[in-house]
């Protein structure tokens, strides 16, 4: 097992062994200075008994030698041969003999020391002129005679008191050889105090300073480190020219292993096969900066991460490349799921009208080039609204599922097949000749033909088929999708369970086209547009921060006729630029009438849609000046959406949106995102643009309170909103569950039937002035 | 830069050595104020005196021990011969104790201990009293004119 890389530790555990093995030097140094000062001083006390013992030995031989004389019977030799082999012991070292047989002898070291040497070779030399002065009396010599050795000059002339003399000077000299052994013990002792204070103080600062040196040296190499592992939640792995080097917490917790089983190459057990090279690879060349790999988990899950590299292969501390990893497994996912959301119908799993659009481009741009012919096909079922109605929505999307299934069945792989909305299905069909087309729908119809068992009966379907052929070149989308609606309107109208292909002079006899135009033209002269304002209210204090404009025409011969209807038809030829203008000035001087008449608080926002052909038009911000400018509005009164759409993925136009739209918001100008969730393909493209919010789209919000998925991917935009610092409104809020499972969900704002349909603006002003008291409360509180 | 270092050492310490000369030998001079400066050399067992006659006034006595033994210098204005305790080892300081002009405690070998007196005109005895040491010889005479 390799032992864990433990990059702070080592260096808390370098610094303290530094400071230990320096109190452990200078200890030892402390205790070998003790030793040696206090080695000589070991005998101290049996060399100043011996030196004191000097002095009596004197006294006593002088007495001896007196007795003697008188006729005693003494040993006065005895005395002098102690006398004088205990100077001879206490000069050389040696034994000191006993004396009066109860003390033992002695063993004594040499003596150490200039004075003491010189003191004790003078009471040797006087020990010596004592014995021979003693000798003499005892001998009857003449005293005089004795040659004396230590300088003495002695001015008595008696043998006794001669005697006495120099037993006084032999005492007085011992005495002072041992003061100066004790003397000299003391200094010693002094010495070795001082000595050892010094190296104890010492050997703390040495050791304080290492310390420090130490921490300040380790903490400038963990530093870098430190900030890569210890300022991230990230899952930190560190890999060497050896493998794994180092393993965070995290990252075990992740693989529900021990962080010790992932060192070595034992992290490549965890992740995945097709991965390991290119990890292998950064470790080995420090790059590239960003890496993403699997990893498995301890449910044996694959989550993706996504890893920052740190080259710190030349730090001496790390010697390898650290990546900080996240774990965007979910996003991964999410962004999946709202990319499928976008090109796929949810009911039947077909693509939708977003996809079959995208694809039909691509098929276009290359029959362009390859000349290849394609087909357009647009299947609607006869008859469907009646099972619908008569057998419920249910046995409805079951009927549509299975539809979708036989049509899906049906077509060749390379097809695509799209559900519309509704019972409005398309199918796309490349590299094909009339024959094979028409023998497409003839089997699609059949197969429709058999009866769908649903909600306990057998349904049989009939479809009207409309087919365009692409044969001119130049032709968008738009128009082969248009022309196949025609050719289905016109095998509608020549009986149902009929397919028509396309000619030119079925637009002119259905003609509904351009009467619309025209009536929309003659509209917007005769003012039978106007506009209706749907309320936006705060979910949370339920106070209304604002109010959606929607465009209304009330066309004299058609009736109300639905946005939906001619907003596509406007846009095609153009007057949708005409119709934003009057929707921006009407807005605008709604919005200021408003704020005028004190109704509204200043936080209000009026909302107008703005399509991607407005925008694309130079001058639109001049239009938008004009209209805040000749209404006396402030721009942050007024607020614009947008489709995500307009904004994302159409090349230049998607820049010059962008670029009018950002200068708008600089302005002041409010930028919501209209039916948000729908057509979007990555969540990171809005991290870049100014928006102020996002509109959460109706289909999420109806199912938001029963559909478990929708709920979640309302969850998930909001907080998407949130984590961006962006408001959330949920749209087409229909009933109070809906209402409170989006104020569970953290929802911003609302709007919808249930908290105030569309109305004409006078009506909404009496709605406003009904609220108007809770507003003013509100204004009064914040 | 390291010999700037030495150099610089060298230069500091010249002059700490210049500035401890100076001190101690204006520190003797002031000290001696004009005082006559008198040596005195004791060792086993003799004493020595240098100058050993000089003129009255205020003396500076220098005595250094040369050991090997510890030895005391005493300075008495003297008569013929000095009194001794009963013992017969020591002079008998007592009897003297009128005439004694300095006294200098006993000290161990290599010391040097210094006394500043006025000295009358008259005929001086110094002498150790340490036990013995005066019968072994250590005595000497100095006279002040
Ligand atoms: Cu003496």
């Amino acid at each position: 097992m390799r032992r864990q890389f433990q990059p702070f530790a080592s260096g808390g555990r370098r610094t303290i062994v530094g400071i230990l093995v320096t109190f452990a030097l200078f200890s030892a140094l402390s205790v070998t200075l003790s030793i040696w000062t206090t080695k000589g001083s070991q005998h101290r006390a049996a060399v100043v008994e011996v030196a004191a013992r000097q002095r009596t030995l004197a006294e006593r031989y002088v007495k001896e030698i007196l007795l003697a004389r008188a006729g005693a019977r003494v040993d006065p030799q005895q005395t002098a041969s102690v006398m004088a082999a205990s100077a001879g012991a206490l000069l050389n070292g040696g034994t000191a003999p006993a004396v009066w047989g109860d003390d033992d002898e002695t063993t004594l070291p040499a003596a150490s020391g200039t004075v003491v040497r010189r003191q004790l070779e003078q009471e040797r030399r006087l020990v010596s002129d004592l014995q021979a002065t003693g000798s003499s009396v005892l001998a009857g010599r003449p005293v005089a005679a004795v040659r004396l050795r230590a300088h003495e000059h002695l001015k008595a002339t008696s043998p006794i008191d001669r005697l006495r003399v120099l037993s006084a000077l032999t005492s007085n000299v011992s005495l002072n050889a041992a003061r100066t052994i004790a003397a000299a013990d003391d200094q010693n002792v002094n010495h070795l105090i001082i000595v050892q204070a010094v190296l104890g103080a010492l050997g703390l600062l040495v050791s304080l300073a290492l310390g420090w040196v130490l921490i300040v040296i380790t903490r400038r190499k963990t530093e870098h480190f430190r900030s890569l592992v210890i300022s991230s939640t990230d899952l930190v792995l560190v890999l060497g020219p050896d493998g794994c080097r180092y393993a965070g917490h995290s990252v075990g917790a992740l693989v529900g292993k021990d962080e010790s089983a992932l060192l070595g190459y034992g992290y490549e057990a965890f992740v995945h096969l097709d991965d390991r090279p290119a990890l292998r690879s950064a470790a080995a060349h420090g790059g590239p900066r960003e890496v993403v790999f699997r990893m498995r988990d301890q449910s044996g899950e694959w989550r993706r991460l996504e890893s920052h590299l740190t080259d710190l292969r030349q730090d001496r501390l790390v010697r390898g490349v650290v990546l900080n990893s996240r774990d965007i497994t979910e996003r991964v996912e999410l962004e999946r799921q709202l990319t499928h959301q976008a090109f796929h119908d949810t009911l039947t799993g077909l693509a939708n009208r977003a996809l079959f659009r995208d694809r039909l481009e691509h098929a276009l741009a290359h029959s362009e080039r390859s000349g290849q012919r394609l087909a357009v096909m647009l299947a609607d079922l006869d008859g469907f609204k009646q099972v619908n109605d008569s057998l419920g929505h249910d046995a409805g999307d079951q009927l549509l599922r299975e539809v979708g299934r036989r049509f899906s069945r049906t077509v060749r792989a390379s097809d695509t097949v799209a559900r519309f909305g509704g019972d409005e299905f398309a199918f796309l069909l490349e590299n094909v000749t009339n024959e094979e087309v028409i023998g497409l729908a003839r089997r699609l119809l059949d197969q429709l033909a058999l009866p769908i068992v649903t909600g306990g009966r057998d349904v049989a379907l009939g479809a009207s088929i409309g087919i365009v052929l692409h044969t001119a070149p130049g032709s968008t989308s738009e128009e082969l999708i248009s022309q196949a609606d025609v050719a289905m309107y016109a095998a509608k109208d020549s009986g149902r369970g009929r397919y028509e292909l396309y000619c030119p002079e079925m637009a002119k006899e259905v003609g509904e086209l351009l009467e619309i135009e025209q009536e929309l033209r003659l509209g917007l002269q005769r003012g039978e547009f106007s506009l209706h304002y749907q309320p936006e209210l705060d979910l949370e204090s339920e106070r209304i921060v604002g109010a959606e404009a929607l465009l209304r025409w009330q066309s004299p011969t058609r009736g109300l006729v639905s946005p939906a209807r001619f907003i596509p038809i406007a846009e095609t030829n153009g007057l949708i630029v005409a119709l934003g203008e009057f929707v921006l000035r009407q807005a605008c001087t709604q919005a200021a009438e408003w704020r005028k008449a004190g109704l509204v608080a200043d936080s209000f926002v009026t909302w107008v849609n703005v399509s991607a052909k407005q925008l694309d038009r130079h001058g639109f911000q001049t239009v938008v000046q004009q209209a805040l400018a000749e209404a006396g509005l402030p721009a942050g009164a007024l607020g614009i959406e947008v489709t995500e759409s307009t904004i994302i993925e159409r090349g230049a136009a998607t820049d010059h949106a962008r670029a009018e739209l950002a200068d708008l918001h600089r302005q002041g100008v409010h930028i919501a995102i209209d039916d948000f969730g729908t057509g979007f393909s990555s969540l990171g493209q809005l991290r870049h643009f100014p928006i102020d919010m996002i509109k959460v789209d109706y289909s999420f919000v109806q199912g938001a309170e029963h559909d478990a998925k929708d709920a979640a991917i309302t969850a998930n935009l909001v907080n998407l909103a949130h984590a961006l610092g962006i408001v959330a409104i949920a749209e087409g809020i229909e009933s109070p569950g809906q209402l409170s499972s989006l104020q569970s969900l953290g929802c911003d704002l609302g709007q919808g039937y249930l908290l105030g349909r569309p109305m004409p603006p006078d009506q909404l002003e009496g709605f406003l002035s009904q609220r108007r008291s809770r507003l003013v409360d509100g204004k009064a509180v914040a | 830069m390291r010999q700037r270092f030495s150099l610089l050492g060298l230069l500091s310490v010249l002059a700490a050595i210049v500035v401890f000369a100076s001190a101690c030998s204006g520190g003797g001079q002031n000290a001696a104020g004009g005082a006559t400066v008198v040596r005195v050399n004791e060792r086993d067992f003799r004493i020595t005196v240098s100058p050993a006659r000089i003129h009255a006034g205020n003396v500076q006595l220098v005595v250094h021990n040369g050991g090997p033994d510890t030895h005391e210098l005493i300075l008495v204005r003297s008569r013929a011969r000095l009194p001794l305790r009963a013992d017969g080892l020591t002079v008998d300081e007592r009897v003297l104790e009128h005439v004694t002009a300095a006294s200098v405690d006993g000290a161990g070998p290599g010391a040097v201990r210094r006394d500043w007196l006025h000295l009358s005109p008259g005929r001086y005895e110094l002498f150790c009293n340490m036990a013995g040491h005066f019968m072994a010889g250590m005595q000497a005479e100095l006279v002040v004119e």
